[in-house]
């Protein structure tokens, strides 16, 4: 009964710091000559509205799932990873170098377009390799940690930049669609073959099927399952509870002979890894092809930085961020929807997710130390009780 | 009961339906934009452009919402296909060359919507697709030619976003109008490699004016540093896409504006006419689509205004050509069309 009354209190800062955020965004909502209850409908509508808006709502939380996945093992592990959003385009840049590479070798020309065309080796090839240069790229990081005591979150910072100046150097030069060459446009890579693409993904309910019309597509599930597999590996194997203790106490975790440096990198190395995987389905489930306007969050989206607000949200646990992408990704495409029917600033929009990510962040936080009193009360509870026996 | 009830449905029906009837005569569009409508360059002169239209038809007559710095792709393509679904819309503007892909998908999804994209010309051969682009290598020729008018230290400096689209247009122009006053004066070009970052571009400027530049130009929304470096160093400053007259003080010479309207005007028509797309249009100075306009605050010397316009007089008579490679392309691709026709 106490341990439900202790969940139900637990949440109820939740709550609040949703409503607040809601009152402070009414606030600069009515300053803008807009009525805060319709903009709230709009964005719960363009959110969950209709399937298309939830299915949008889930195709943005995809991105984030993989990232919040990742930063949860680098979190866990004591590593601060700010680089998703390189360790995304490192990862996308290899992804789709093997699909292009693939799909030239093993599709023939007048079968590119063929629809509903799907071929399991290029995909997988592709993911690993995505998976592999995002792991490579987070392990860099760990590796400049573990050895020579660089800070992770500037060298992961300064990693973010030199991924997307690289993919504006290979966009501009080898990956540049043939198509393209000598015409002035955007930098991009040729287009997929429909073999090395993501199937959309419906669901058996009604004619046509859920989500059939929609851009949902076979990354999530991936993501998903990938998070339920997360769980297990940090909480049921010994493997992931080297890089928990590495992440508690590296010191005791030393004197236990465990190889710190070692599972600081591999922390990095999955957390990249994960970075890496989001960059590739975006390219392989979304967009089909990787163009870049010179920034980065042009492609991620930011996926790279709001994968670390879901895995916070979710209370760094792989299961927890599955929730909260889902919930990131209703804020961000309803936000839109917002913008779009009323006509305010998009500005406003920024802040209204920004104030909406800051109060229900601080008010995890207040959770995680109520949390953390709770379990020091209890032990000292523990120690007293030991001290009378003893006595 | 049951009468009662068929009577209240069909005086709703009745007034729903007049009421749909009468929103028919409404021309709506939608926009999407990469950057803010207030951002002095790329995006306001399509906002300014869809202003003027309103203001030209009236209200009751033309309606529009944009959806306005979404430089994340994957953004445009909800707002794009939340548009284009909602059958509320007679044209879907994307308005940026990085969203072809998207509309091209849409495109062929909702043949009965007509969307336009650009700067690009390419409707991917759909029907429903309108492309355009504008001639920014005129204008920035223009300002090229007053600008190696103006400088003392024989030395100017460019700061453009990614080396493509109407940018790089600009850039080349401008080159060509400096090197036809004086081959001897040096065009400094830093292409940054983004349209939105602002610090990346004031240092570019600042880079400039170290060198011994003492006019400026650039393109694309993250002007709004340069400009500033050059208000805070007394240095001149050429502009294009829309008038940066105010943020640009004392220091404004000319701006290169963009006139969408005038292409947007010939497309609802085109609609209004049943025909939803295929076409490409292209803004130049001949057709009105590009306007040069001096900074209200700057004076024009004798030699200067007559220097602008010969060179407009030139450029709109076909006298001066802006980018001679570009034309021989664009000829031999003519010609290569014509061979095959033939």
């Amino acid at each position: 009964m106490a341990g439900r009354l202790n969940r139900l209190i637990d949440f109820a800062p939740v709550l609040i710091a949703l409503l607040l955020a809601l009152v402070v965004s009414s606030v600069l909502l009515i300053a803008l000559n807009a009525n805060p209850f319709e903009a709230f409908d709009f964005m719960l509508k363009g959110a969950v509205g209709s399937e298309n808006a939830t299915a949008e709502t889930l195709v943005k939380a995809t991105p984030i799932l993989f990232v919040g996945i990742g930063i949860t093992i680098a979190f866990r592990g004591g590593m601060i990873n700010i680089g998703g959003e390189g360790q995304m385009i490192a990862g996308a840049l290899a992804g789709v170098t093997v699909a292009l590479v693939l799909g030239e070798a093993r599709v023939p020309a007048e079968m590119a377009k063929t629809p509903g065309a799907f071929d399991l080796i290029i995909v997988t090839c592709s993911l690993l390799g995505g998976f592999l240069m995002g792991a490579l790229y987070g392990g860099l990081a760990g590796f400049l940690k573990a050895y020579f005591d660089v800070n992770e979150i500037l060298s992961t910072i300064m990693l973010n930049q030199i991924a997307v100046q690289m993919m504006n150097f290979l966009l501009n030069g080898i990956l540049l669609d043939p198509a393209e060459a000598g015409f002035n446009n955007i930098p991009k890579t040729a287009r997929l073959v429909t073999a090395a693409q993501l199937p959309r993904l419906s669901l058996p309910i009604g004619d046509p099927w859920l989500f059939a019309r929609t851009r949902l597509h076979w990354g999530l599930i991936i993501a998903m399952a990938l998070a339920v597999i997360i769980y297990i590996f940090l909480w049921r194997t010994s493997w992931g509870y080297r890089i928990r203790a590495v992440g508690e106490n590296q010191r005791a975790s030393s004197y236990a002979g465990i190889n710190v440096k070692r599972q600081m990198m591999f922390s990095m190395f999955l957390a990249g890894g994960f970075s890496g995987l989001a960059g590739v389905v975006q390219v392989l489930g979304l967009q089909y092809r990787l163009q870049t306007d010179g920034s980065p969050a042009g492609f991620t989206g930011a996926a790279g930085f709001n994968g670390i607000v879901a895995a916070l949200f979710g209370g760094l646990n792989p299961i927890g961020a599955i929730p909260a992408a889902a919930f990131f990704g209703g804020l961000l495409v309803g936000a839109q929807k917002m913008q779009r029917e009323l006509g305010v600033p998009a500005s406003l929009i920024t802040a209204v997710n920004g104030l909406i990510v800051v109060f229900v962040v601080s008010s995890e936080i207040f959770i995680l130390q109520r949390s953390k009193r709770r379990v020091s009360v209890a032990e000292q509870t523990d120690e007293s009780d030991d001290g009378e026996e003893d006595g | 009961m049951r009468n009662i009830l068929l009577t209240i449905l069909l005086a709703v029906f009745a007034v729903t339906g007049a009421a749909t009837i009468g929103q028919d005569d409404v021309f709506r569009i939608a926009a999407l934009m990469p950057s803010a409508t207030n951002d002095l360059a790329f995006s306001q002169s399509m906002y300014d452009a869809l202003v003027a239209i309103q203001e030209e038809l009236g209200e009751e007559a033309f309606e529009f919402t944009v959806q306005d710095s979404t430089y994340i792709v994957d953004d445009a393509a909800v707002a794009l296909r939340d548009w284009a679904a909602s059958g509320e819309f007679q044209l879907v503007i994307a308005h940026g060359s990085q969203y072809g892909p998207i509309v091209e998908e849409l495109a062929a999804e909702f043949p009965d919507v007509s969307f336009a994209w650009g700067t690009r010309q390419d409707t991917f051969g759909m029907d429903n697709v309108y492309s355009y682009a504008a001639a920014s290598d005129e204008g920035g020729y223009f300002n090229g030619v007053l600008a190696a008018h103006l400088t003392e230290t024989g030395v100017v400096g460019l700061v453009g976003p990614i080396e493509v689209g109407d940018g790089k247009l600009y850039a080349d122009g401008f080159a060509n109008g400096v090197a036809s006053v004086d081959e001897e004066i040096d065009v400094n070009i830093v292409f940054i490699g983004s349209f939105s970052d602002v610090p990346l571009a004031t240092e570019a400027a600042e880079t400039h004016i170290a060198n011994g530049a003492d006019v400026l130009t650039g393109t694309a929304q993250m002007v709004v540093g340069p400009i500033a470096v050059a208000v805070a160093n007394d240095v001149l400053w050429f502009g294009s896409d829309a008038s940066q007259d105010e943020l640009s003080e004392d220091i404004g010479v000319a701006f290169q504006i963009y006139k969408w309207d005038v292409l947007l005007l010939d497309m609802i028509a085109n609609i209004k006419d049943g025909v939803l797309g295929g076409e490409y249009y292209k803004l130049t100075l001949e057709n009105n689509g590009l306007v040069m306009e001096f900074d209200k605050d700057f004076e024009v010397s004798d030699e200067l205004m007559t220097a602008a316009q010969e060179t407009l007089t030139g450029i709109i008579l076909g006298d001066i050509i802006p980018i001679p490679e570009m034309m021989e392309e664009e000829m031999a691709d003519e010609e290569m069309e014509d061979d095959g026709e033939d």
